[in-house]
């Protein structure tokens, strides 16, 4: 009884310390500029001050912004999951020789650190007058993300029952039409899984698309929220405001794929 | 599970789509530019202040004249992220989507470091041609010129600033007369006021040692044992700065002195630069010292008192500079419209409107200036600037520099280490950088 009731109080006290942020950003999003300075961030707002979130609307053409950011995460979330399907199968399904050294080139590519791949990506999508289009950020990205892709799924794939391969061989499944018809259904959980992270984490990518689009209107939402940092000063509130924008998107992506998150983490591979 | 899959789908068909789309686009975009070149031309401007400050104000009346006098000219004016410009300056600059006129940061590791690799325009020719090096006094000059090695202080003109900034001491006047405490205009005052604070129960600085703003403090009272020849050696390298001289050894046995006597607070090591400014605006502090961008803030969000601003006594040189600078990229494609630009914010007009808006300018009419509080703001960086007293900052001489003075500073406040040994701290890496430059 003692420990039911203590596991449940320090689930209660995690849920309050996870929230808490959120919060406090709720708070100072809908609080006037002079109620900040007066009460400063942790008291209860005055009064429903919208402007902030407006005027920041306004401001950086939130919107657009908005269309960026689904447009490149929507994007590098099909293509990565594409290629890393493709890649899998052939290190997993096929057991290309080698693949081991394969797959550690792969994690290499994926923990090496962006500010390292900044320079050679720089040059490079200069040289294909990719520099400052969103189609740049999206082939960057989806080469990244697909990188992990190839090395999660090809060890899901590297398990997975002959039989039922050898059985769709002996129908007369070719190779490509094993892979659609029979890896790919099979796998579904998993890949669903892999294409609500690739779109939650290119989303809040920061850093390359913050060198890499340069003009306003190429811009996605994080790179936005950072117009209001200045050199010296900040904006509270009106960050805040930004920072609420900025996080509900992936809040509501997460609240509607949440039932397929948790069930292809909990199925696996094979059903 | 049906409805989830063709969701998904959907989203997956409608996304690819979209992609497509927008490759096509952007495709269209790149082709359609070239012929427009010839058709009416744009300015591209790039700056990151917000438009209801000081400079955004100002500019904003600069691109209407712009537009006015340059008919058929069309400006694309884009608001930016100062850590965008920050991060990738130099890769924007190195490609065709650089601006024609863009404001960038004053110093050696950025507009210095760019003028070396060759990424801005030399604009001395302009300058000389336009008037702009009669307008901007020595001590301004300093930020706009780099030499061979991006070095300031000599050498060609790459950028143009178009306002100033300086460290002051902000004072609540209400808490002031309550306290029976004079504006002070000698030094000895000004520890006195303190003395009067402290005695009374009233921390009398507030302090953000977590930033900026402390070690702001520990140069102030450097600057009022220095000569300009320390200056340029420290800043510019022109001769050696020794560390346990009179300069430094002063500010960092004054700075623990006054943790101990109570005009700072033992607690403000771990102090923000925000919290440092709410709790003057709070009404918490008789006096805040720190630089004249917190002014326009002071100026709305103070309402339950009265407050000035004074230099800081006994000392003719202090903290402070240019403000950001205009620079015009190498790859610009409309350096002549650049430059009108760039002359038309260094109009009387303009500069009388960042004036009134709050701002410093740099070459403003002063009868022009109405407001009082902005009068007050400009007549004493005019004193500071007429005797060519801007020192710079504390951090600027070497990479990395903003943190050892952080902490070096911490150490003071907190009594943690010896002022003897926090000097040697700030000596290292300063060492370091000049034997890097060769010097």
């Amino acid at each position: 009884m003692i420990r039911k009731y203590s596991v449940l109080v320090s689930l209660a006290v995690l849920a309050v310390v996870m929230l808490v942020p959120f919060a406090i950003v709720t708070l100072n999003a809908v609080r006037s500029p002079a109620d900040y300075s007066a009460n400063g961030p942790l008291s209860l707002p005055d009064g429903l001050y919208l402007d902030g979130i407006i005027d920041f609307w306004n401001r950086v053409d939130f919107g657009g912004k908005l269309w960026n950011s689904l447009l490149i995460s929507g994007s590098v979330a099909v293509l990565a999951v594409v290629l890393s399907v493709f890649n899998a199968y052939a290190l997993g399904i096929g057991r290309v020789r080698g693949r081991t050294w394969i797959l550690v080139v792969f994690l290499v590519a994926n923990t090496l650190p962006q500010e390292a791949l900044v320079y050679p990506l720089y040059y490079l999508s200069k040289e294909v007058g990719l520099y400052d289009t969103r189609l740049g950020v999206i082939i960057i990205f989806t080469v990244v993300q697909s990188a992990f892709g190839t090395y999660l799924l090809s060890s899901v794939l590297g398990r997975f029952p002959h039989e039922i391969l050898e059985a769709a061989a002996l129908d007369g499944a070719g190779k490509w039409r094993a892979l659609w018809r029979v890896v790919v259904p099979i796998s579904r959980p998993t890949l669903s899984v892999l294409l609500i992270f690739f779109f939650i984490w290119t989303w809040n990518e920061f850093f390359l698309p913050l060198v890499f689009l340069i003009s306003n209107e190429n811009q996605t939402v994080p790179v936005a929220l950072g117009v209001l940092q200045g050199d010296k000063m900040m904006d509270a509130t009106m960050s805040s405001a930004s920072a609420l924008l900025g996080i509900l998107p992936a809040v509501v992506f997460f609240l509607i794929f949440q039932r397929t998150l948790t069930r292809g983490v909990t199925v696996g591979a094979i059903k | 599970m049906f409805t989830l899959r063709t969701g998904a789908a959907a989203l997956a068909a409608t996304v690819m789509l979209a992609a497509l789309a927008a490759c096509g686009s952007d495709g269209q975009e790149g082709a359609g530019a070239e012929p427009a070149a010839s058709g009416p031309r744009t300015l591209k401007l790039w700056h990151y202040e917000s438009a209801d400050g000081a400079m955004g104000k100002a500019w904003a009346e600069a691109v209407k004249q712009f537009e006015a006098t340059h008919p058929g000219v069309k400006v694309q004016f884009e608001e930016k992220a100062f850590e965008q410009i920050r991060q990738s300056a130099g890769m924007i600059l190195n490609s065709d989507e650089a601006p024609d006129v863009m404001e960038y940061n004053k110093g050696n590791a950025t507009a210095g470091l760019l003028s070396k690799q060759g990424l801005l325009t030399d604009l001395s020719a302009e300058a000389a041609k336009r008037g702009w090096d009669k307008l901007l006094s020595p001590s301004l000059q300093t930020t706009a010129k780099y030499d061979d090695r991006g070095v300031m202080g000599s050498g060609k003109w790459f950028g143009i600033p178009n306002y100033a900034e300086y460290v002051m001491v902000y004072y609540n006047k209400d808490l002031f007369e309550k306290h029976k405490v004079e504006v002070p205009t000698t030094f000895e005052q000004f520890t006195a006021a303190m003395d009067t604070f402290a005695k009374a129960g009233v921390t009398p600085l507030a302090v953000g040692g977590a930033e900026y703003p402390a070690q702001q403090i520990f140069y102030q009272l450097a600057l009022s044992k220095a000569q300009r020849p320390w200056v340029d050696g420290f800043q510019l390298y022109k001769g050696k700065v020794d560390f346990h001289g009179p300069e430094f050894t002063y500010a960092a046995e004054t700075t623990a002195d006054w943790v101990k006597k109570g005009y700072i607070a033992k607690d403000s090591a771990g102090t923000k630069a925000e919290d440092m400014g709410l709790s003057f605006i709070g009404g918490k502090y008789p006096m805040v010292v720190t630089g004249s961008w917190w002014y326009g803030r002071f100026v709305t969000d103070v309402k339950d008192f009265e407050w000035g601003s004074f230099l800081w006594p006994g000392n003719t040189l202090h903290a402070g500079s240019s403000g950001n600078i205009w620079v015009v990229p190498e790859n610009a494609k409309n350096k002549d419209l650049a430059y009108d630009f760039i002359d038309i914010t260094m109009k009387k007009e303009i500069q009388n409107l960042l004036g009134n808006a709050g701002g410093i300018p740099v070459a403003a009419d002063p009868a022009a200036i109405t407001d009082p509080k902005s009068k007050e703001l400009i007549e004493n960086f005019t004193k500071l600037s007429t005797a060519d007293g801007l020192a710079f900052y504390p951090d600027w001489p070497a990479p990395g520099y903003y943190d050892v003075l952080v902490a070096g500073v911490q150490n003071l406040i907190n009594g943690t280490k010896k002022p003897a040994e926090v000097l040697d701290e700030l000596a290292g890496p300063y060492e370091e950088n000049l034997a890097d430059l060769g010097n």
